[in-house]
């Protein structure tokens, strides 16, 4: 192959009541759980946080796991009362975001837009009587 | 001879004035004489100083000739040293066997292979014979028998009781060896001795510690002739024990997980397509890598359960690779079976299966998309409609190519979708091609980093209009192919249902279905 993929490098810039993690290169199932691991590292170490803001700009292939892994990412900022912002998304992510139609599941999680926070976790668990109940 | 008090204790017949040869042994007086021999001699010995036994002991005799013609030998008692010379031989032959075993054992992840080499290994270095015996699967056992310079011999032992013999029960259960001195010989039964070998002399069995359980355990046997095992050669047959274990235990759960991936395989593989009532389907799966056989990708075709009904295809990607993915499809898979009685609301039915896919512990997902194809005259009546996966394309005979106006949310990790399902119709001639996305992701083309991408497909797509459906699911699955090249891939699949070309016969009923030509 000529190409080579893109390990992903993870810039965190940590600042009063919101991080915002910079994404470069690919998303993909190799990287995946780098970024949910750091993410979740970040949630379980500041309980004040409000705000967490992903830097698209520079992020190559995102593959269905690495959308699987934001989605997850949704779903445990959801859960702690943390606006997840998807920020400078390229115009590939976009797309992906549009067909897969969760545009409007991470659109309407920016401020002003309404915050789904607890209502996610409870409609799953809700959807799922017999589910495992402790959120994840 | 002249001689000094200490050769007293060694050699207690010597006296000053008494003859060499009547004091010394036969090696030192052949030394000395050779030494003393008048003219030109031969260097003594070029391979370091003399050695012989005196009295039991071992001795090292260094010669110096004196001025005066005599020769004086300096006797070095050199006993320990011989044998710390033996230990470290030993020791050295023992590690190049373990590290021989080691290398020959890892090398196969072949049960029967593995069982093989342990036996074979043990009764070149360990005993005159051995059995490596896997545990029991009901009342069989599994025995490789070995005889030393022989090859290994597979027999299954049919209602042998392992706990019959002493320590063997034991052994393959994984408790720790019992001492060889403990298991009288006479007690081995016929089985356990190979044909000819004669009386036993000594056994030790010892358990093969596997991962977790015990991977079997490992029988030497030695002849009357031979001298009965020490606790040294013991401990080292259970270094040897564990390395062979671990090779035979990683075996088993090698051949474990191939069962399992190929029992997987058969039930996940996609159906061969055909011509179901009257429209043609045709599909191709290519899975990403031999290594994952398993994919991602899936299709299915229901055919209607009653005629006249529309038959349902469906076709999708999971998220992830190899056997996450392979649950996942074989769950979603059996949901849509269960769902087809009311395949008629494509978005109820995305809707039931995303809450039975939806789990709190994680976000795996699916994209998918469903077609319901009935035959209408001529025509074939389709409804589509997508989860979050790319639309499909419709071929029309004049080398149009449209995407189905259906868009809607992926399934399984979102406890709300959407989903909007488009109608369309085929006239004779004219195809509906389902795809996942390995094949418009498919890396490749004259630079090898460009995207086969939708553009190119739709391209390739208005060169089929009027293809059979085999040749249009062929050509895109071969367009793919070549665009890749030997380059890595993700799965990729694609189905292609199609109105056939067909004439009425009026004859038969004019006003009902009636019959078709194909």
């Amino acid at each position: 192959m000529t190409t080579h993929p893109q390990h992903l490098r993870l810039t965190t810039v940590d600042t009063e009541g919101s991080i915002r993690i910079g994404l470069q290169g690919d998303l993909d199932y190799d990287s995946a759980d780098h970024l949910l691991n750091e993410v979740t590292a970040h949630l379980a170490a500041r309980p004040a946080l409000t705000d967490l803001h992903l830097h698209c700009a520079e992020l190559d292939t995102v593959d269905s796991t690495g959308l699987s892994a934001l989605l997850m990412i949704s779903r445990r900022t959801s859960g702690a009362g943390v606006r997840l912002h998807l920020d400078a998304r390229p115009e590939r992510l976009d797309r992906l975001l549009h067909l897969t139609g969760t545009l409007d599941h991470f659109t309407a999680l920016v401020p002003g837009g309404a915050v789904r926070s607890p209502a996610t976790e409870e409609s799953v668990a809700a959807t799922r009587p017999n589910g495992p109940d402790g959120t994840t | 001879m002249r001689c000094n008090e200490a050769t007293g204790l060694l050699l207690p017949a010597a006296a000053p004035g008494t003859p060499l040869v009547a004091v010394a042994p036969d090696w030192l007086c052949a030394a000395h004489t050779a030494l003393t021999r008048p003219g030109p001699h031969a260097v003594p010995d070029t391979e370091g100083p003399l050695h012989g036994v005196i009295g039991g002991r071992r001795v090292a005799a260094y010669p110096s000739v004196r001025t005066d013609g005599s020769v004086a030998w300096w006797l070095v008692d050199d006993t320990d040293h011989q044998l710390v010379r033996e230990a470290l031989r030993v020791e050295r032959e023992r590690t190049a066997f373990l590290a021989k075993a080691s290398n020959v054992l890892l090398s196969s992840l072949n049960l029967g292979r593995c069982m093989d080499v342990t036996a074979q290994l043990a009764a070149e270095s360990l005993a005159d014979a051995a059995l490596a015996i896997a545990p029991p699967r009901g009342h069989r056992l599994p025995v490789v028998t070995c005889l030393r310079g022989g090859s290994p011999a597979l027999s299954t032992q049919e209602g042998v009781d392992p706990d019959d013999v002493p320590g063997l029960g034991e052994a393959l259960r994984g408790f720790p060896p019992v001492p060889s001195r403990w298991i009288d010989p006479a007690t081995a039964p016929a089985w356990m001795v190979p044909p000819g070998f004669g009386p036993v002399g000594s056994i030790v069995i010892t358990p093969l510690p596997g991962h977790g359980v015990a991977a079997g355990a490992l029988i030497l046997l030695r002849r009357t002739e031979n001298a009965a095992f020490t606790d040294e050669e013991e401990v080292f047959a259970r270094l040897f024990a564990a390395r062979a274990g671990a090779a035979m235990s990683a075996a088993r759960l090698y051949a474990e997980q191939t069962a399992i991936t190929d029992v997987l395989m058969r039930e996940l593989l996609p159906p061969t397509l055909h011509h179901i009532s009257g429209v043609d389907f045709a599909g191709r799966y290519r899975p990403s890598a031999d290594h994952e056989r398993v994919g991602g990708d899936f299709y299915d075709v229901h055919p209607a359960a009653v005629e006249g009904e529309a038959s349902l295809v469906s076709l999708g990607d999971v998220c992830g690779k190899g056997l996450e993915a392979a649950v996942l499809t074989g769950k979603i898979r059996n949901t849509l079976h269960a769902l087809l009685p009311l395949a008629d609301d494509h978005r109820r039915m995305l809707s039931l299966l995303n809450t039975a896919l939806l789990n709190s512990h994680h976000t795996r997902f699916a994209t998918l998309v469903l077609a319901s194809a009935v035959r209408r005259g001529n025509m074939v009546d389709l409804k589509l409609t997508s989860g979050g996966h790319p639309s499909p394309l419709i071929i029309r005979s004049d080398g149009t190519v449209e995407e189905a106006d259906t868009n809607g949310t992926l399934i399984g990790a979102l406890p709300d979708i959407t989903a909007t399902t488009a109608e369309a119709s085929l006239a004779p001639g004219e195809s509906c091609v389902l795809y996942t996305d390995g094949i418009t992701e498919a890396k490749g083309g004259p630079m090898g980093d460009a995207l086969f991408g939708e553009g190119r497909l739709k391209r390739a797509l208005t060169e089929c209009a009027g293809m059979p459906a085999e040749g249009i699911a062929e050509h895109v699955q071969m367009l793919a192919a070549q665009w890749l090249g030997n380059r890595s891939h993700d799965d990729m699949a694609v189905v292609v249902i199609s109105a056939p070309r067909t004439h009425h016969l009026s004859a038969v009923n004019g006003r009902t279905r009636g019959r078709f030509t194909a």
